[in-house]
Parts: structure tokens; sequence; C-alpha cells
């Protein structure tokens, strides 16, 4: 299966990814729109920097999904692709994805009215290469088979 | 090969989910007493105040075409009454009997009983199924009173939920804090502050003594003298595994079903797996049952595995949380509190942490609060028993995150070259 490989020596901390993510998981796919007028999606790579240090880190999608395991209803789960995403529609938001995760990969959306929501890499699945792989100017993420 | 899984929760649903991963022939059937299918526990408290309906996909562990696409006979609203290990057979309560060459013990635990005159009140309430939160919801119309006895995970969520929904609560509690094994003092001062927003009267280092009332509830008494005018009580003082089944059938048992590092009982054909089981803690270095769902999945998940005959190692457990009460948020792993541990611990903005290291540099336990999202690192840290002498230092940053890995280590953990 293929998935995105981190490349932390090409990576210059430009944030391009994240951009890209955004984009890709708002209403209207529109970047002016994502950032400005609709509720701004989480951005489901996170790039660290710590001199001379700069990478982006985003789901492993692991084999043994830790997460899946944990989580208490399901909505954590390998979709047809094989990959691994949230059920938006039943997540409560417990966290208890986010106390499994080794990688330490899922962030919290609290903006919702009744449950929180876990936010990750969803492996873009609109697209032929995920947006952060497309977007990265320097080959910093790739899509690899690993 | 027959494979028979008694109970219908979070270990059977995974084992069941293994199982087909590897073999679509073996007929495979799950019984339960409960007449559901398999649902999210941690849910219960919000079903009593309506926050989720049992019409909601939400509230259940799997989709309602589970059974059928994982070719399951489900066996629901039949009690397994007995096992017959030398002829293979387990016995249900309508006398019928069913046959199996590997069986799954899943029945998980029930809540225990604490010494306390009264129990038998009407108004009295415990909370671990779906039974229990049905009678509790119904019974909301006449309680304006409440007290929750014990404020472990199920109490304190409880006490939260009925709050919000506006019942007067008193949370009564033997230990000096809430969350006794979870949390610190610290960390549990956060949650004595929600409770008490939420309105919470919090009653702590005191217990009930017994309840009294005609018929129903009407007065509860502590064990300091403390009288409390209530119409309603859950009594939350935690899960006692369920144990009795394989007692009876002559499997060894302690605290809870005692299996070997594959799972197996002391029978080598039937398995246990989640609350039920006694399964070895990494942290403690010893055995106990540990009542959490990720665990009862894994273990789940191994079990099924072994009976299917690969050999799969459980590899421990520790206990691990993650709670939200009001708008303080935590989770919480391993050991908690000590005095010989090497402690490291930040407070600073509403965010806590703390990390407790052993004397070679082994993380045993930690908590986050409110700024939770890399708990699952440590909790990597903790399972792999992960020297932290060179990474430790940056365990108290806000930040603390992949960037403060030594290079070599970071890039084979991302490209999934060390698990
Ligand atoms: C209110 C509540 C909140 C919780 N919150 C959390 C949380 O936030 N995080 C967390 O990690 N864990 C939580 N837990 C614990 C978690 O739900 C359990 O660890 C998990 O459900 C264990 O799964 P299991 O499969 O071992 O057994 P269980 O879920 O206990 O299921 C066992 C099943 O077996 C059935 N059974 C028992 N005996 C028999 C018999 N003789 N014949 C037929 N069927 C039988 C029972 O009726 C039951 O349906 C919570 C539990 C409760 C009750
Ligand atoms: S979210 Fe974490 S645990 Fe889940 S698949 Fe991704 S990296 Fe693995
Ligand atoms: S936050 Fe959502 S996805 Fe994560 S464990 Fe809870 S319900 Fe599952």
């Amino acid at each position: 299966m293929k998935i995105v490989k981190i490349r932390e020596d090409n990576c210059i901390f430009c944030h391009l990814c994240e951009v890209a993510c955004i984009v890709e998981h708002s209403q209207s796919k529109d970047i002016i729109k994502a950032f400005k007028r609709e509720e701004k999606p989480i951005a489901r790579c996170s790039v660290e920097f710590n001199y001379p240090v700069s990478l982006s880190v985003m789901c492993r999608h692991c084999d043994d999904a830790p997460c899946v395991e944990a989580c208490q209803n399901g909505s954590m789960h390998r979709d047809d692709r094989g990959y691994v995403v949230v059920d938006a529609d039943t997540c409560v938001g417990c966290w208890m994805c986010i106390m499994a995760c080794p990688y330490g990969v899922i962030k919290r959306d609290t903006r919702r009215e009744s449950w929180g929501l876990s936010t990750k890499c969803d492996f873009c699945p609109d697209r032929e290469i995920p947006a952060c792989v497309e977007a990265c100017p320097n080959e910093a993420l790739t899509l690899e088979e690993i | 090969m027959k494979i028979v899984i008694v109970g219908n929760s979070v270990a059977a649903i995974n084992a069941i989910e293994a199982i087909r991963e590897k073999d679509k022939i073996s007929s495979v059937a799950v019984v339960s007493d409960e007449n559901y299918r398999a649902y999210s526990h941690p849910l219960l408290p919000n079903l009593v105040i309506g926050e989720v309906s049992r019409s909601e996909d939400r509230f259940y562990y799997r989709r309602s075409d589970f059974y059928q696409k994982n070719k399951v006979n489900a066996i629901l609203g039949k009690r397994v009454v007995k096992i017959n290990p030398k002829s293979k057979t387990i016995e249900l309560d309508n006398t019928e009997k069913v046959e199996y060459d590997k069986l799954l013990l899943a029945c998980g635990g029930k809540p225990a009983k604490p010494p306390i005159d009264g129990l038998e009140l009407e108004g009295v309430h415990t909370l671990t199924n779906i039974k229990g939160a049905d009678k509790l919801r119904k019974d909301l119309k006449n309680i304006n009173h409440c007290v929750v006895v014990g404020a472990g995970l199920i109490g304190s969520k409880v006490a939260e939920k009925l709050a919000k929904k506006k019942v007067k609560v008193t949370l009564v509690e033997l230990a000096r804090r809430v969350l006794f094994p979870v949390l610190d003092d610290k960390g549990a001062d956060f949650i004595h502050k929600e409770l008490k927003r939420l309105g919470v009267n919090l009653i702590l280092n005191d217990s009930v003594k017994a309840l009294d009332g005609s018929n129903r509830v009407e007065q509860v008494v502590l064990n300091s003298g403390k009288r409390i005018k209530a119409d309603g009580v859950v009594v939350a003082v935690g899960v006692s595994p369920n144990i009795d089944l394989a007692k009876d059938a002559g499997l060894k048992v302690d605290k809870g079903v005692v299996v070997n590092d594959y799972m197996q009982t002391s029978d080598e054909s039937i398995y246990a797996a989640g609350d039920v089981a006694q399964a070895y803690d990494v942290v403690y270095g010893s055995k106990r049952p540990i009542p959490i769902l990720p665990l009862a999945a894994r273990q789940g998940r191994t079990s099924a595995l072994n009976m299917l005959g690969m050999d799969v190692k459980y590899k421990g457990g520790f206990p691990m949380n993650s709670i939200t009460i009001g708008k303080t948020s935590f989770i919480s792993m391993g050991i908690v509190d000590s005095d010989e541990l090497e402690i490291l611990s930040f407070e600073r903005d509403g965010e806590y942490r703390k990390f407790l290291i052993d004397e070679d540099n082994r993380l045993k336990g930690m908590i986050l609060v409110n700024n939770v999202e890399k708990a699952g690192m440590f909790n990597w840290m903790i399972q792999n028993k992960f020297d932290v002498s060179w990474i430790k230092d940056a365990f108290l940053n806000s930040d603390f995150g992949w960037k403060y890995f030594n290079k070599a280590f970071r890039v084979l953990r991302l490209d999934r070259k060390i698990k």
C-alpha cells in the first residue's frame, strides 16, 4: 500500500502541504473561500520546526491501526481502499483514538455543537495523489510503497 | 472448525473481525444475554439523558449488517449457564446445547456490589448496560436529587450528565479525589472545578453506609454520619469480571479468568479476552484485569488469531483513559502517582503535563490535561519500554513532537521501519 513518505531533508518549512490539505478538505475546494469565507478545515498534516529540523507529519495508515482498536463506536475504520478514516457522522469526540495513535497525528476539532470530531489524514479519497504530496514544491512529501 | 463466543461486545466483535480476515470457512456463533447488536458502553451516560438514542448509528459498535457480512450466527437474548469442557459444549438458559471446538469467553464484567444496606430499594441504579441505562432514563422523572456513589470513570461521567440535565447531584467518593487511579491530586482538581461549576455537590473522603426509605430510597446515610435526602441513587463503585462460568467449569480463575500470553485459559480449547480476562500488565509487570475498551479490542483480536492456531503473543497492556468532563479533557495512562519514580511536571494556563519515569529511564505513566493530542506517542514509549533518557527533557514542552527526536530514529519510525 502506498503512503506519504516524509523526506525531511527536503522540507523548507513553507507550510504549502497544510494549505493544500485545508483547501482539499474545504466545502468549496477554493483557496480563498476555504481560508476566508467558509469554516476553515483543520490541516491533517502538521509542519514541525526545530532548527535545523523541519518536517511535515501525517497519519502513517498503520496496518495494525491502534486508533481503530481504541475507537468506542467504529467511527475510526479502514475504508475500502485500505486507508484509515473517520466517519464524521458518528464520531463522538472521545479522543480515545488520540490516546492510542503512536504517531500523535490526530487532531481535535471542537467546533461542532454536540460532538467533537477526530480529524486526521484520509488519504484524499477524491484524488489520485494526495493534495499535500502534489503541493510540495521540493518533494519533501512523496507517494511511495512502504 | 466451530468457534463459539460468549458475550457480544468489544472483545467478541474484534475476535470476529480477526477470524474473518483469516478464515472464511469456520462457523462462528456468538451468544449474549443482551438482545441487541454490540453497542458503545461509554455512551451509556449520554443515552440516559437523551444525548444519543438507540436509533442512531453512533450508539453502536458496528453497523447493523455486521453479523450478516461476517457470517456470524448471533444468538441474542440467551444466557450461557454452563460450560462442559469435557464434552466441549455450552448450555443456554433455554436448555439448548451448542458444541464448540474453540470457545472464547468475552463475557465482560458486572457492577461491583458495595457493602451498603438498602440496595434493593426502588430508585437505586447501576449503569453498565442498556438495561440499566433504560431503567435510569425512565426513572429520571421521579428523581430530583440523585446521589452518585463512587467517582470513578462511570460515576464522574454520570454525575456530569445528570447535572447537565438539571438534576441535583451529590457525588460521594471514598478517596481524597475523583478518578483516583487515573489522576493525581493536581489533575483531579481540574475535574473537581468542572464538576462544581456544573453544580455537582462533591463529597470526598466519605462513603455511603446505607440507603433508607420505605419503598423508594429517601435518604442516603454516609459513614461520617451525614444524611442526604435523595430520591435516586446510582451505584458506580467499579466492575468485577464475570468469572462464575469459568470457575464452575473448573478453569483457573483469580480476580479474572487467568490466561497465558496467548489469551488461553487453563483449558486449551477455551480462551478469554476483555474485561473478564486477567492478562499481563506491562507497567506493573504482573497479570490483572484492566477493564478498558482498547485492551478488550486487542485481546479479542489476539485470542482469535490464537484460536486459529497462529501463535500470536499478547504483548500486554496497561490502564489508559481519555475523559472529558465539562470543558476539561485529559488523557492519562500507566502509573499516575508515585513516591519512587522520577517525576517531571508542568502546569500553566490550564495545561498540565506529568511524566513518571523509572531508574532505567523507562516511562511508566503520564497525565496530559487539555493539550492531549500527542498522548499516543507516550503510549508507544510505555508499551515498548523505550529508553527516554535522551528525549525526556522535551516532554514538558507544550509543542512536544517529532521534531525533538533524534533524526535516525525519527526517520525509521515515520517510515514504519520500527513498529
Ligand atoms: C458506562 C461505561 C462507560 C465506559 N467508558 C469507558 C471509556 O471511556 N473508556 C474505556 O476504555 N472503557 C470504558 N468502559 C469500559 C468498556 O466499555 C469495557 O472495557 C468494554 O465494553 C469491555 O468489553 P468486553 O467485550 O470485554 O465486555 P462487555 O462490554 O462487558 O460485554 C460482555 C457481554 O457479555 C454478556 N454476557 C455476560 N455473561 C454472559 C453469559 N453468561 N451469557 C451470555 N452473555 C453474557 C454481557 O451481557 C455483555 O453484553 C465503560 C464502561 C461503561 C459501563
Ligand atoms: S491515526 Fe495514528 S494509529 Fe491511526 S492509522 Fe494513522 S498513524 Fe496509525
Ligand atoms: S474521537 Fe471519534 S474516531 Fe476517535 S475514538 Fe472517539 S469516536 Fe472514535
